[in-house]
């Protein structure tokens, strides 16, 4: 399988056939009865300086994979290569050591920051870990930090609860740039943020990243913050991906019955196109990934499945668009 | 914080009075008396003598007053009066609170019993806190691990058995089976040399370890549901994310905010050192404090009991607050203005 | 082996070394470890006539004579025992003469003298003292010191049994020089005196801790020289009965356990560890059932209740009839009581007066057979007969009692079981248990104190101290009867009340020889338990234990056990 991207860039993130499965315990002696097929195979790269969108429901496994890229949970099979190093299967002083290089912004910038550390000490921490930079030189790191962020330097003394949600995420993404990493996964940076704010603060990751030359994974499940900032679009659903396109090709023609579903919930702001559009509303709930479907994973609640659908998984298929989909009548 | 702390002190004083006021009432009019344990033999014209004498004859209005005096202002000034060597006033003839059974100042009894309580309760309260916040810690780090099925199981047994059980069994086991350790606490055994230090190591082991036990399941069990509270937080995601080391993880970012709420119940805990431990003094004869209480309870020695049991209260009191002073310190959310 | 062990076994070995030796030497044996599960709490048995104080201060302060374990009185700081043949008691019985041993000293190194005996009296009779002990100088009139070594004692009028006052470890002579100050309202004010009284027995305090742990030492102005044997005492309180026992009897940790009552089966397992003996000593202490013979209907009034009144118009509807009080005695099993309940610490009695042997009447041994059909016909021939559920009835009355006792495990099973039997022979019992400290506790307003008797039958054991019986016969006159006029004190709690009973009291408190004075007591006795007043049910002994390695006890429960602790020794 190839995955070139579109961009000429060179390959920083490729991840090949990840699985993250958990167990479920249950009785007396906590015996292991099933697997949560949390991540089930999956497959895409990050080029050097692009963002990367991750879509789908909630549930379908799109947190667990970007914290898996990160080794932030343990994969239970596959290979996530960072710049070239697989750091599946790398030892923890050595996973440690490349810590600085990747990074994470969370979801909700409250419980994402240690109430008892000042937001100095939360940015400054990993310098002094990692870094080599002592004394007030940290200190003018962190000041210069939070002012890249667009954050007062004087508020470095101050705790976590004294900010507002947009500014505790500034200070999250303050802490994530301290090292100078390479490649940022945000793991819905913006969910649990007032609408007035999550603007700014998509503004400063753009911002960043064009002054940095940041790499994004952008986890999200609102479709027009995505196609607002990805430059590639991959679509989850039930641990895999079902469809990896650039953004207008992906949101102007989606190949998949599940991306065309989801596209068709996302109100377009003109009445009457809107009133006009078709809607496909999907049957049912999403399956457990304790107990997944046979074959293709959305054909429970496909509009167009066929008895195919049940047997044979569907291949990650190459269109000749240079799209990815993993559907047996993708044209 | 001072000012909060202030106001606190001074909000407790009219508890306190009330608190005095209910305790007194409540033991005086309860039915008992001082004469009741005597043989038989002893005629009722005695018996009443005796409880007069006792100051029995007295109003009850009367009689909480001058135990109120004799508490809150004559005995610190006793107290004073040792620790400094003045005089105050007129100390020779001041009236101080009188235990009925032994006729003599209850402050006096209560400060014979503090040490072997300290040491003993005291001890196995720090016992148990060592033992219960590694253990804890452990426990939510790996949770549904054998270590944290036994601790569990440990846990249940220390929450499950009473004390005068365990304490018995031991007992049964260590100084009749096997004859290694007395199960009797000399309270009058002096440390000089290592010889007499061994021994008493010796007979403080069986109670300090039988209230540990029951303590530490209690802790470690706070300690180890506020780990795992914290453990599944994001700013640990973060910290690890970081690149920090585990040790440092776990030990500084986890465990620091997973203390707050145990050092609060370990701060609330404290009275009950003082209180000593009623069922484990009897067993093992510390004779501590709570053998007072209980000893004055069953001898219906009234001054006695109202006055520990009011001590208790200001106890109870003081570490309500310094529970509170605590949690503002170690907790930045919180600030008392 | 615990150090206590290893210094036991290393001091028996030394005493066997220096066997000849030590045997005449004071405190060749070391350290003697005694524990009483209940602590005292003073050293002066005047401020708490609790048995443990008493029994604790013994060590330290002595009368002028003790009681021996067979009951006889034995000279202690007098020379011999003054009686109306040797001229120490005046012929007209009202006064006494004592002689004091010459070369007495207090343990401060000053002699004992008549006027420390004076000072006690003084002492103890002196007002707002509260002294517990004031009823043995009840009578005396005045006490004098002839010369210091001779004590006059006048009586207000002629005492045929002159040996209360002063006789006895609950009437010891404590020092004048060391109390002087602390006469009357200012005796609980000393409290470093009353925790460390100077006295002239074979122990002095070194340390005292209220209800913990008293050390003394040996007295080394004692007057016998080689005596006590013991060094050291280590007098250790608190806890329970069956843990001291423990201590004794299985690990070995203390040389001698008071007061054992426990289950018999639990004790007898823990004798068989070999490490210690149990001694038993039996005085006059019986747990009986009381009648009350006045009505306790609840819907009477305050002044009516359990009160008794000289026309009989209250008296008990049910008990009033000998016949049923007849009955319930005969149902009882007292022997099967007494396997259960106290085992070789106790004898089933058919007497309430048991001892000493001279006054131990044999009429009523008929009560130790239980009769269940002879109980039937006797309640038949009253008139109550059987009704539809079993209960018996009569004149639409049920015969059902209200039976009440302390809260005390023994006594609850003996309830369930007599409330068993009584059921056999148609008797509908309910059970009521009340806290102790309440049941005895002497307060005029709480119902629930055995002196109010708001109950059918009731349930304790009583006794008196020494071996004279006639104040304790005397608590069945009809003028101890309690109610609301004495503030309900008073000893006859039966509510008894017999004219003729009354003449042999009187007749008692005049007699002076002892033959006549025990037929009368037996009389007396005989005439509580024919008409079936009280019903006695066991006589229990003070049972204690002692180390294998400690001899010279002398159990004793005529007076303080610990009475001849200056003989004690290591057992070679």
């Amino acid at each position: 399988m190839a995955f070139d991207s579109p961009k000429a860039g060179e390959t920083l993130v490729r991840v090949a056939d990840l699985k993250v499965h958990f167990p479920i315990h249950a009785g007396l002696i906590r015996r292991q009865v099933g697997t949560v097929r949390a991540v089930d195979g999956v497959s895409f790269d990050v080029a050097r300086g692009e963002t990367l969108g991750l879509v789908g429901e909630s549930g379908c496994g799109k947190s667990t994979t970007g914290r898996a890229v990160l080794r932030l949970v343990d994969a239970t099979a596959g290979r996530i290569e960072m710049a070239g190093t697989d750091i599946a299967s790398l030892g923890s002083e050595a996973l440690r050591r490349m810590r600085p290089r990747m990074q994470m912004i969370f979801q909700d910038p409250h419980a994402s920051l240690n109430p008892r550390m000042t937001v100095g000490s939360i940015v400054a921490e990993p310098l002094s870990e990692h870094g080599t930079l002592r004394g007030s030189a940290r200190q003018r790191r962190v000041e210069e930090l939070l002012d890249a962020v667009g954050l007062n330097p004087s508020f470095a003394n101050r705790y976590p609860h004294e900010f507002s949600g947009g500014q505790r995420q500034r200070i999250g993404i303050a802490r994530a740039l301290a090292l100078d990493p390479d490649f940022i996964v945000c793991d819905e940076p913006i969910a649990a943020l007032d609408v007035s704010i999550q603007a700014q603060v998509v503004n400063l990751l753009e911002e960043l990243q064009e002054r940095l030359g940041l790499t994004y994974l952008f986890i999200s499940h609102d479709l027009s913050m995505v196609r607002h900032i990805a430059d590639r679009v991959a679509v989850m659903y039930l641990g895999k991906i079902v469809e990896l396109a650039d953004r207008e090709a992906l949101y102007g023609a989606p190949k998949h019955p599940y991306t065309q579903a989801l596209l068709s919930a996302v109100p377009i702001p003109n009445p009457k196109v809107e009133a006009t559009r078709r809607h496909i509303i999907l049957k049912g709930d999403v399956p457990s990934p304790a107990n997944p479907p046979s074959g293709c994973r959305f054909r429970t609640r496909c509009p167009i499945a066929e008895a195919r659908c049940a047997a044979e998984e569907p291949a990650w298929r190459k269109l000749d668009d240079g799209r990815h989909v993993a559907c047996h009548f993708a044209t | 914080m001072a000012r909060y702390a202030l106001r606190r002190l001074l909000i407790a004083i009219p508890t306190l009075l009330a608190i005095s006021f209910i305790i007194f009432a409540l033991l005086d009019l309860a039915p008992s008396d001082p004469t009741a344990n005597l043989p038989l033999t002893i005629p009722p014209e005695v018996r009443e003598k005796i409880r007069l004498s006792l100051g029995l004859g007295e109003p009850f209005v009367v009689r909480y007053f001058k135990w109120l005096e004799q508490f809150m202002i004559n005995e610190p000034l006793n107290v004073l009066e040792q620790w400094t060597g003045w005089t105050i006033g007129d100390s020779e003839n001041r009236l101080r609170v009188l235990s009925w059974a032994t006729r003599s100042p209850v402050t006096d009894l209560i400060v014979e019993r503090l040490p072997q309580t300290l040491w003993v309760v005291g001890m196995s309260y720090v016992i148990a806190v060592l033992i219960a916040v590694p253990i804890g810690v452990i426990s939510a780090y790996r949770q549904y691990s054998l270590f944290d099925q036994i601790g569990t199981f440990i846990s249940m047994l220390g929450f499950s058995i009473p004390t005068f059980f365990t304490g018995l069994l031991l007992i049964v086991i260590f100084s009749v089976w096997l004859g290694w350790l007395p199960s009797i606490y000399d309270t009058t055994h002096v440390v000089r040399d290592w010889d007499s230090f061994v021994f008493q190591v010796k007979q403080m082991l069986m109670p300090t370890m039988v209230l540990a036990l029951a303590n530490a399941s209690q802790i470690s069990r706070f300690m180890r549901a506020s780990m795992l509270d914290n453990l599944n937080q994001d700013y640990v995601r973060t910290a690890r994310a970081k690149g920090l080391r585990e040790r440092v993880v776990v030990l500084v970012h986890v465990l620091r905010n997973s203390l707050i709420p145990v050092v609060t119940v370990i701060a609330l805990g404290v009275p009950t050192i003082f209180g000593g431990a009623i069922i484990t003094e009897q067993i093992f004869r510390v004779n501590g404090i709570g053998q007072l209480l209980i000893i004055g309870i069953e001898g219906a020695d009234i001054p006695l009991v109202q006055t520990l049991t009011f001590i208790f209260a200001i106890l109870i009191v003081v570490f309500n607050l310094i529970a509170d002073l605590i949690y503002g310190m170690l907790d930045p959310r919180i600030r008392y203005d | 082996m615990t150090p206590l062990r290893r210094l036991l076994v290393a001091s028996v070995a030394c005493a066997a070394m220096t066997a000849t030796a030590a045997q005449a030497q004071r405190g060749a044996d070391g350290q003697l470890n005694i524990i009483y599960w209940q602590a005292p709490s003073t050293m002066n048995p005047f401020l708490s006539g609790g048995t443990k104080e008493v029994e604790a201060s013994s060590m330290v302060i002595e009368p002028l004579a003790s009681y021996d374990n067979d009951g006889n009185i034995v000279p202690r700081l007098a020379v011999e025992l003054p009686t109306v043949e040797n001229g120490g008691v005046s012929a007209d019985l009202t006064s006494i003469t004592w002689k004091l041993k010459p070369g007495v000293k207090w343990s401060d190194g000053s002699d004992f003298t008549a006027e420390d005996a004076v000072f006690t009296w003084k002492y103890c009779t002196a007002p707002d003292g509260g002294c517990a002990q004031s009823s043995y100088f009840e009578g005396v009139a005045n006490m004098e010191a002839v010369d210091p070594l001779t004590l006059k004692i006048t009586f207000a009028e002629p005492k045929p049994f002159p040996y209360t006052a002063l006789v006895g470890a609950e009437s010891p002579i404590i020092q004048k020089k060391q109390f002087e100050n602390c006469m009357g309202a200012k005796a609980p004010e000393c409290t470093q005196q009353n925790f460390n009284p100077i006295g002239t027995g074979p122990f002095v305090v070194k340390e005292f801790r209220a209800n913990d742990v008293i050390t003394l030492e040996a007295n080394p102005n004692y007057r016998e020289a080689d005596k006590p044997r013991f060094q050291t005492v280590l007098f250790k309180g608190g806890g329970d009965a069956a843990s001291a026992a423990r201590s004794v009897l299985e690990t070995g940790e203390f040389d001698y356990a008071w007061n054992l009552q426990i289950e018999p089966e639990v004790l007898e397992r823990m004798e068989g560890a070999g490490k210690g003996k149990l001694v038993s000593a039996f005085a006059t202490s019986v747990e009986r059932i009381l009648i009350n013979f006045t009505n306790p209907d609840p819907a009477l009034g305050p002044d009516a209740r359990s009160v008794y009144k000289d026309d009989g118009s209250n008296a008990h509807p049910i008990l009033n009839d000998i016949r049923v009080r007849k009955a319930l005695s005969l149902a009882i099993d007292r022997p099967l009581l007494n396997d259960l309940g106290y085992g070789k610490t106790g004898r089933p009695v058919c007497n309430v007066l048991p001892g000493p042997d001279i006054y131990a009447s044999t009429a009523n041994d008929a009560c130790l057979v239980q009769d269940i059909e002879a109980a039937k016909a006797l309640l038949d021939e009253a008139g109550w007969a059987p009704g539809s559920d079993g209960v018996r009835v009569k004149d639409g009355r049920r015969l059902s009692l209200l039976y009440q006792t302390s809260t005390n495990s023994v006594r609850q099973s003996f309830q369930s079981l007599i409330k068993q039997w009584w059921a056999e022979i148609g008797v509908e019992t309910e059970l009521r248990n009340i806290s102790a400290s309440v049941f005895f506790g002497g307060d005029p307003a709480s119902p629930d104190t055995f002196q109010k008797f708001y109950a059918d039958v009731e349930m304790y054991t009583n006794n008196f101290s020494g071996v004279d019986p006639e104040a304790y016969m005397a608590d069945w006159r009809c003028d101890a009867i309690p109610g609301p006029a004495t503030q309900w004190q008073g000893s006859n709690i039966n509510r008894y009340c017999n004219p003729d009973y009354d003449a042999l009291s009187k007749k008692m408190a005049s007699t002076a020889a002892l033959a006549d004075r025990a037929e009368l007591a037996k009389a007396m006795n005989d005439m509580l338990m024919q008409d079936y007043v009280l019903l006695p049910l066991i006589h229990r002994s003070g049972t204690s234990a002692h180390s294998v390695t400690l001899a010279g006890v002398k159990m004793n429960d005529w007076d303080s056990e610990l009475w001849n602790i200056a003989d004690w020794h290591r057992a070679k």
